[in-house]
């Protein structure tokens, strides 16, 4: 490949500037004219009930009230909030059945915080003093908070559709016995000379991004219904709100707001329906709707707790014969993806090691928590909680070292990918584990903290991870991008990728300047309005990068091929005998005879007509390129971290002194957004390990829906950071890039409880790992 | 709600409201305002999102403090910190060392770090991360904040210049 002049450069975000000053506009900070409040009446007082009597009279005479709506003055239509099916084939919609289950407001609270009714006024104050005189009565439900307790023969049924309150298991069309599997599991137990089995429980955590849920709408004189949001998938909810109200897809417009954070809480939709409706319901006048950070809480998806059992048999020399496991997740009130993150937190698993035969079953059920959903790294992280823990399990009574053991007996290129069926076409893991283990001092560690005796003892783990960049081949990928050349030879973008706050917008504009050779700062993207951008999935999987470069490439090659070929018209040569330079075109070994981009730019759009001759001067027509982007892979990237950590014997505290991260990340196209990735990541996969769950009590009253109470890695608690980035490019990915958006996250959480492991001997099987689980195995231990 | 006549001057332009009692300082930057730049994350003085200085150098808690007692007071916002179209330092440095993905708790981290360095204007990393509590960022893993805080601080101090 010849040098790389924009990827791989450190060049100044395209959105920093705006955001250091304050001028980014992220939903909230949108003002319309005549613009009204709406406030949504949530039930905190049960987590299930049926209400049975809703009295809006008293709110309506409220001074400031324009309209007060119950279950019945909205659309009846149930929906699901997630994306899910828009993004499979029509025959797995069949396998899936019927997974509307939401409505605007309902009578039948799920769960704490459910929307019953809604007040619009004309400010928000005078919107929540009239959301309190609302009268509703309940009548107690029993709360079902577990998948045990909700298949519970004399549960009572969240959908007739779904009986068990089984919302999902992997369907025995695609997955034979509903497991995901390869091999014969029980007769390979048979074969194994070691066997590790045990229960664990991982937690639902949450995403916490700093922007809370903000949304105006707004049905207007042209009958058209637009939403202001910073949704992570414009198009996608684009579809969704039009199915959702009835309408063509060209009578719904997002208005694509900057996003305060994302992480999977904004995949799909979550207050636009409601939004939306309230906008319907005051035709002409802009709604906004700011959910506070309580709300924010239980109102947006959170990742899916459960129970996850997991048994591995092994060899004497180390050979990994056998692999079974289940995933019960605590789904929450609603299906939204429960199919989901129930497949792929097996597909991680299966896409790991080498096993000979692997068996994996994965089930969601309905429970009365608040919804689950994506939040970076979709089940990856529970999977490397439990896996990374037994492998390492499996290590100490091999008597091997957990990175020797790793390196053997890790898939590679040419084995299954985490879908079986699709081989892995790159891999640096070992480069990775290698360079890592040097970085940590892990075979100097290692020895060093064996036999410890005194109060605080350190320990050094290990974990590795496997992900992907897009969801092909499980879901759709697919993503339009045209690139417009403008007469001054600078280019526009057209795609509705949203940029969270990754720096996806910044990478993607490098590689158009990189595929088009032109500078970075002739470049724009122009996103936000799904008007006129085409269709693409949004921002999830870790494929904006990867799909949404793979569109951007192949649009900017578009531009190219007709500047070449407008060349080659104007200086009569062939096209294979020009070159460009400075977005001048040449040609081979000709000194002379030359022709500049902003030429034929120019005289495409201001294209006239020789009054002598009666020619055209130069080529006419503004040049455009297309594409419609279907990824030929999933680019998969592989990671490792070390931890270590110093825990306390006697109080439990566990600090964490280091993480090292070797990441295979195909190319960096821009390393300070990949060490972003990764370092952010980092502190939300500390977060899962040490600190971080939502949790009720045995109501289903949520008990920590807040900063105050929700504990987070600050400032101070966050490790030293080493951050290395190993680069062997993808065939497939853009100038070889993978996806790095949720990787980081991943191998902290097993790496962490390895660390432990190996601090003071004892595994913990419930995350996070707080002091009080520690000093209960201590205690445990010495009983 | 008894309202009150006040006069606070914002990013060096005096601007006269009425606010009730309950105003908090966040609500009347905002949505009195329009000085947007100042974010709510979470109402109770938790995250720092609606952070401003007071005065130049002092930080606050906009969703902590009333309205109706800053009456005569400076405000400094994040759009107020540039001066003639140049960047201040801490901005800078925040650009510069990646400092800022999504971008929400930076108007709000950006002036606890104008405040912090004038405090103590060469802090060791420990003072760094201890004077950043109470501002939360869930994107970065506060890593390059603070090297950002770091550089800054050298720039401002004249190192390299």
């Amino acid at each position: 490949m010849t040098e790389l002049k924009v990827v791989g450069k450190r060049v100044e975000r395209v959105d920093v500037r705006a955001k250091v000053t304050g001028g980014a506009l992220y939903a909230a900070d949108v003002q319309l004219a005549g613009m009204l409040y709406g406030k949504i009446v949530r039930c905190y007082d049960y987590a299930h009930a049926r209400v049975t009597s809703l009295d809006l009279s008293e709110a309506a005479k409220c001074k400031g009230v324009i309209k007060v709506l119950g279950p019945k003055d909205v659309t009846q239509k149930e929906y699901n909030a997630s994306v899910l099916d828009m993004m499979v084939s029509a025959d797995m919609r069949g396998v899936l059945g019927d997974i509307d289950d939401q409505s605007i407001f309902t009578d039948h609270v799920k769960h704490y915080g459910d929307a019953i009714a809604a007040v619009i006024a004309i400010s928000e104050e005078a919107a929540e003093r009239a959301a309190e005189k609302i009268k509703v009565t309940y009548e107690e439900l029993p709360v079902y908070m577990t998948a045990e307790a909700a298949k519970q023969a004399d549960a009572l049924q969240f959908r007739p559709e779904k009986p068990g309150n089984l919302a999902f298991q992997l369907p025995e069309m695609a997955f034979p016995d509903n497991a995901y599997a390869w091999g014969e599991v029980d007769k390979s137990f048979d074969e194994a000379d070691i066997i590790v089995e045990d229960t664990f429980y991982v937690p639902k955590q949450k995403q916490c991004q700093m922007e809370p849920g903000s949304y105006i709408a707004l049905y207007d004189d042209q009958e058209r219904l637009n939403c202001w949001t910073s949704t992570q998938m414009p198009k996608l909810v684009q579809k969704k709100l039009a199915n959702l109200f009835e309408l063509p897809m060209t009578r719904v417009r997002i208005n694509a707001t900057v996003i305060g954070g994302g992480f999977g809480a904004r995949l799909g939709m979550v207050l636009e329906p409601e939004t939306c409706a309230l906008a319907m319901a005051v035709p002409g006048r802009p709604v906004k709707v700011l959910s506070t950070r309580e709300e924010d809480w239980v109102t947006s998806p959170s990742r899916h707790p459960g129970k996850y059992w997991m048994k591995m048999g092994f060899k004497k020399d180390g050979t990994p014969v056998a692999c079974d496991a289940k995933f019960e997740n605590y789904k929450g009130a609603y299906y939204v993806d429960a199919s989901g993150t129930a497949f792929t937190t097996g597909a991680w698993l299966g896409g790991m090691y080498k096993f000979d035969s692997l068996r994996y079953r994965g089930e969601s059920y309905y429970t009365n928590q608040s919804i689950c959903g994506a939040f970076r790294g979709y089940g990856n992280p529970q999977t490397n909680f439990v896996m990374e823990q037994m492998i390492d399990r499996g290590c100490a009574e091999l008597g091997v070292d957990p990175i020797e053991w790793r390196k053997k007996w890790h898939k590679g290129v040419g084995d299954d990918g985490w879908c079986i069926g699709v081989p892995y076409n790159s891999c640096a893991l070992d480069e990775c584990l290698d360079r890592a283990a040097e970085a940590a001092n892990w075979t100097e560690k290692r020895e060093k903290y064996k036999n410890q005796t005194g109060t605080k003892r350190r320990g050094i783990g290990v974990a590795v991870m496997n992900h992907t960049s897009g969801a092909m081949p499980m879901l759709l990928e697919h993503t339009v991008c045209d690139a417009l050349l403008h007469q001054d030879a600078t280019v526009t973008l057209n795609l509705a990728c949203s940029d969270m706050g990754q720096g996806s917008h910044t990478t993607l504009r490098q590689v158009a300047a990189e595929t088009l050779d032109f500078a970075y700062e002739d470049i724009h993207i122009a996103t936000g309005n799904t008007d006129a951008a085409g269709f693409d999935i949004g921002a999830h999987a870790s494929r904006t990068l990867y799909v949404g470069g793979g569109a951007v490439k192949q649009a900017c090659e578009d531009v190219r091929r007709q500047l070449f070929e407008r060349a080659a018209l104007e200086l009569e040569e062939d096209v294979d005998n020009l070159y460009m330079e400075d977005k001048i075109i040449h040609v081979k070994g000709s000194s002379n005879k030359s022709i500049s981009v902003q030429t034929i730019a120019d005289q495409g759009v201001n294209n006239f007509m020789n009054p002598e001759t009666g020619e055209l001067i130069g080529q006419p027509g503004q040049i455009q390129g297309y594409a419609s982007f279907f990824p030929p892979h999933n680019a998969p990237p592989f990671g490792t971290t070390i931890a270590e950590v110093e825990v306390d014997m006697e109080t439990g505290e566990v600090k964490v002194l280091e993480l090292v991260n070797a990441h295979d990340v195909g190319r960096a196209i821009h390393p300070g957004v990949v060490e972003g990735q990764l370092d952010g990541g980092a502190q939300q996969g500390l977060g899962m390990a040490l600190t971080e769950e939502t949790y009720y009590d045995d109501k289903g009253i949520c008990q920590n829906n807040s900063f105050t109470d929700y504990k987070m890695f600050g400032p101070s608690d966050m490790p030293k950071m080493t951050n290395i980035l190993v680069e062997n490019p993808d065939p497939t990915g853009p100038f070889g890039a993978k996806g790095v958006g949720e990787a980081g996250l991943v191998p902290p959480v097993g790496a962490t409880a390895n660390a432990i492991f190996n601090a003071i001997g004892i595994q913990i099987l419930e995350a996070p790992i707080t002091p009080e689980k520690i000093l209960k195995a201590l205690e445990d231990a010495n009983d | 709600m008894k309202k009150h006549a006040i006069t606070l001057t914002v990013n060096g332009e005096e601007r006269d409201l009425v606010v009730p009692s309950n105003r908090t300082l966040l609500d009347a930057l905002r949505e009195d305002l329009g000085y947007t730049d100042t974010k709510y994350g979470c109402g109770t003085g938790e995250c720092g999102a609606c952070t401003v200085l007071v005065d130049g150098t002092t930080s606050i808690n906009g969703c902590l403090t009333l309205a109706a007692t800053m009456d005569g007071a400076s405000i400094t916002t994040a759009a107020g910190l540039a001066q003639d179209g140049n960047l201040h330092p801490v901005q800078q440095a925040f650009i510069d060392n990646d400092a800022i993905q999504c971008g929400y708790c930076t108007p709000g981290m950006v002036l606890k770090v104008v405040s912090l360095l004038d405090e103590n204007p060469t802090p060791t990393e420990n003072e760094i991360r201890s004077g950043l509590e109470g501002s939360i960022c869930r994107c970065t893993g506060y890593t390059k904040i603070v090297e950002a805080v770091q550089d800054a601080s050298n720039r401002m101090a004249g190192v390299g210049e």
